[in-house]
């Protein structure tokens, strides 16, 4: 910086002439750069329709999903004459980021896999393509359970279909519960007793993520859901939500390390002893299945006034840049008929969101997938239209501020609903 | 004492203004000035289009996006409707900015004020040659060398208070009452990434001030030993006032480095507990990635860079008085 700031005044007082003629072509030099990509941008947007070339983002990255996704691929493939798809996998995380950057660039994919709550900001940002007219003359939106399906509902319109749902549940260990003499809780003051009697040495009663991301509300939505209150009740319901967490923290039965925990973290907590119980999702099943240090169950989270869980998943998306609207429709609807679903979401160890398949294959055998797919029924979406991100970040600082002890429960709470309060009415 | 007439011979051979043409003999005019500038321009040509694309360009969309109304949809439509300094006033009326500003500030002072003593500490013991002083200084720039996510992760594991390293080994002393929550206590967390970039950060100052102690003209020592001057003495009235010149240009480079530390704070505790570690660049980050507040972001953005500015402009103004002077 030093160099660079410490030039211009000699080249100035070599030859001014020469600076500014200099400072012309590269500008004209960066404004031609400029015009082409923003050529390239329209070439792009406007979908290059001459090719067949469907093209597909999502995040199902995990090395244990691609046989299921690339078989599903083939199949629609298959299906639908003349169609090739070009796949594209990011991280969890970066996703988003990359959908942003491609709406800058104009590199964006035709139809994507995305986190059901992108659909808060997606859609109200006219990013996606308004997809109600075809879901009508399909008929089939009855089909799913009513949390995934209202997910990708944006005022009224329909701008996604579910491919999977996926819910939080309580799991435990069930070696020490019997040592201990304890049964799976079902309430909360339950749950609050079984984690203080579960705390012995090393090992916490509980487990759960409060880290100031998203993850950290979706654990925490279904505490505040069950106390019978909402967003727009935060200041009161919120208070007795987090003050219940924080005394658990407080009572040393949940570590305070939970405020940096994701939930994959959690569930290492959980399978290498250091926590009885944990709450979590379906996709750690096929990783708890495989290990055999701990024997555990599964049972719905603990209740206060009425069940509730928080309802996570992915839906698919047509992006509205893309030109070829109609094929990537008929490669959603492709994927979402009974046979190839259920083959594809088994494979990959995912849930479905249509409750008429959930006496089928797995779902009706397997005891603890049952707890998660009779979850769904409680599960709720987080539609709280375009300002939820900031509302996300509002509830993710009370939660922290609780659990570490840096402000009442009722404080954290009051600020928290102070700021959400002006966004959810707008 | 000597110290006033040698500054400008010691800084040489550290400071980066490598302009040697800044020198010669140019008011000679005529055509074959001319020529030599335009031949001069046409050889930086690739160097100057590569700056302007990969900074020039960069820095000014920024400023271009932070004077319009911009969310991901305006990005596709390429409606950016100009809202003059609204981003701006958006930004500075809120709470979470100033907050994120005074805790890049303590992140900053308290980085700079450790590396700096540290790394002095060590270059004035590396400047002494004892054996495999070679080996500990290279294994001293391995911290400087991994990339910053290693290092977050490392420190995380290591500041963790169920199973961390530094928790682990107190216990194992006795000194369970020095046992601490580093990260996930909002009063300790930040000391606790202020550590791990201090870590990261005082192999990059020991070298620069290695090779300004080395550049130190050893008769100047002895001349002042001579005089009766104590190994005290000579800290205090050679090294030190000669050693000036280099100590700014490495706090001004660590200013400017620490100030944009992203990546170490993001892996360590991603601006939290709650926000008591979300350094500015933290907070830019979250309002154009996390809350698609684009133009607030780089409005944001914009304000960050003022601060290394300022200071690097006064730091050359510094440089050009001093060398008016010499």
């Amino acid at each position: 910086m030093a160099n660079r700031a410490n030039r211009p005044p000699a080249a100035a007082g070599r030859s001014p002439l020469g600076r500014r003629s200099f400072l012309r072509i590269s500008g004209s030099g960066l404004l031609a750069a400029g015009l082409t990509g923003s050529l390239t941008a329209c070439g792009g947007g406007g979908g290059g329709s001459s090719s067949k070339n469907l093209v597909w983002w999502d995040y199902l990255v995990e090395d244990a999903r691609q046989p299921g996704i690339k078989a599903l691929i083939a199949a629609i493939e298959k299906n639908v004459p003349g169609l090739k798809i070009t796949r594209r996998t990011f991280p969890y995380a970066e996703l988003e980021p990359a959908i942003i950057k491609g709406a800058a660039s104009g590199d964006l994919p035709d139809l994507a896999i995305i986190d059901n709550t992108s659909m808060n900001s997606l859609a109200p940002q006219g990013l996606l393509t308004d997809l109600t007219d075809r879901v009508k003359e399909w008929g089939q939106a009855d089909a799913y359970y009513k949390g995934p399906w209202s997910s990708g509902v944006v005022d009224g319109k329909t701008y996604s279909v579910p491919n999977n749902a996926n819910c939080l549940a309580l799991y435990y260990n069930t070696e020490l519960l019997e040592s201990a003499g304890v049964e799976p809780p079902k309430t909360w003051d339950e749950l609050s007793a079984a984690a203080r009697k579960l705390t012995k040495g090393s090992t916490f009663g509980l487990a759960m993520s409060a880290i100031k991301t998203e993850e950290g509300v979706f654990q925490l939505l279904p505490f505040l859901w069950s106390a019978g209150a909402d967003l727009d009740t935060f200041a009161t319901g919120g208070a007795t939500a987090l003050s219940y967490l924080g005394d658990l923290v407080k009572a040393g039965a949940l570590s305070k390390q939970c405020v940096g925990w994701t939930q994959q973290d959690v569930n290492n907590q959980f399978t290498s002893g250091r926590a009885a119980m944990q709450i979590n999702g379906p996709w750690q099943l096929p990783g708890l299945k495989q290990q055999s240090k701990v024997k555990w169950g599964v049972v719905p989270i603990p209740v206060d006034k009425e069940p509730a869980s928080c309802l996570g998943g992915e839906n698919w998306v047509i992006l509205k840049t893309s030109g070829k609207a109609d094929q990537a429709w008929r490669a959603i609807e492709y994927s979402q008929r009974k046979k190839p679903l259920a083959a594809y979401l088994g494979s990959v160890g995912l849930l479905p969101a249509r409750s008429d398949m959930a006496d089928s294959g797995d779902w009706a055998t397997d005891p603890t997938l049952k707890v998660f797919v009779r979850e769904f029924g409680n599960a709720r979406p987080r539609s709280y239209g375009e300002h939820y991100p900031q509302m996300s970040k509002a509830m993710a600082e009370a939660l922290q501020a609780t659990l570490t002890g840096s402000s009442s429960p009722g404080a954290a709470a009051k600020k928290a609903a102070d700021a959400m309060t002006p966004l959810l009415s707008k | 004492m000597t110290t006033h007439s040698t500054p400008m011979k010691v800084r040489e051979p550290v400071v980066f203004t490598g302009d040697p043409a800044a020198g010669g003999g140019r008011r000679r005019g005529g055509s074959l000035a001319t020529r030599r500038t335009r031949a001069g321009y046409g050889m930086s040509a690739p160097a100057l289009l590569f700056l302007g694309a990969t900074m020039l360009f960069p820095l000014v969309y920024n400023l271009w996006t932070s004077v319009h109304q911009v969310e991901i949809g305006d990005l596709v439509t390429g409606d950016w409707a100009f809202n003059g300094a609204d981003n701006y006033d958006a930004v500075v009326s809120e709470g979470a900015f100033w907050h994120a500003a005074r805790i890049s500030l303590l992140f900053t002072a308290g980085s700079l004020v450790f590396q700096f003593t540290i790394g002095f500490a060590l270059a004035l013991l590396f400047v002494r040659q004892f054996p495999l002083a070679g080996l500990f200084r290279g294994l001293m720039l391995v911290a400087w060398l991994l990339p910053p996510i290693v290092s977050g992760t490392l420190f995380r594991w290591m500041l963790d208070a169920d199973s961390g390293a530094y928790n682990e080994l107190l216990h194992t002393v006795g000194l369970d009452a020095l046992a601490h929550n580093w990260l996930t206590d909002p009063s300790t967390a930040l000391p606790g990434v202020i550590a791990a970039n201090v870590w990261v950060g005082v192999p990059f100052n020991m070298l620069l001030l290695l090779v300004g102690l080395q550049s130190i003209d050893p008769t100047l020592y002895e001349a002042a030993a001579i005089d009766g001057a104590g190994p005290w003495q000579r800290l205090r009235h050679v090294t030190l006032p000669l050693m000036r010149p280099v100590a700014a240009a490495v706090l001004l480079l660590g200013l400017v480095y620490t100030f944009k530390v992203f990546d170490l704070v993001f892996v360590l505790t991603g601006g939290g507990p709650v926000d008591s570690t979300t350094v500015l660049p933290l907070y830019v980050y979250q309002s154009a990635f996390k809350l698609f507040q684009l133009g607030r972001g780089a409005a944001a953005g914009t304000l960050l860079l003022l601060v290394p500015l300022v200071v690097a402009v006064l730091y050359v103004r510094r440089l050009r008085k001093e060398g008016a002077a010499a």
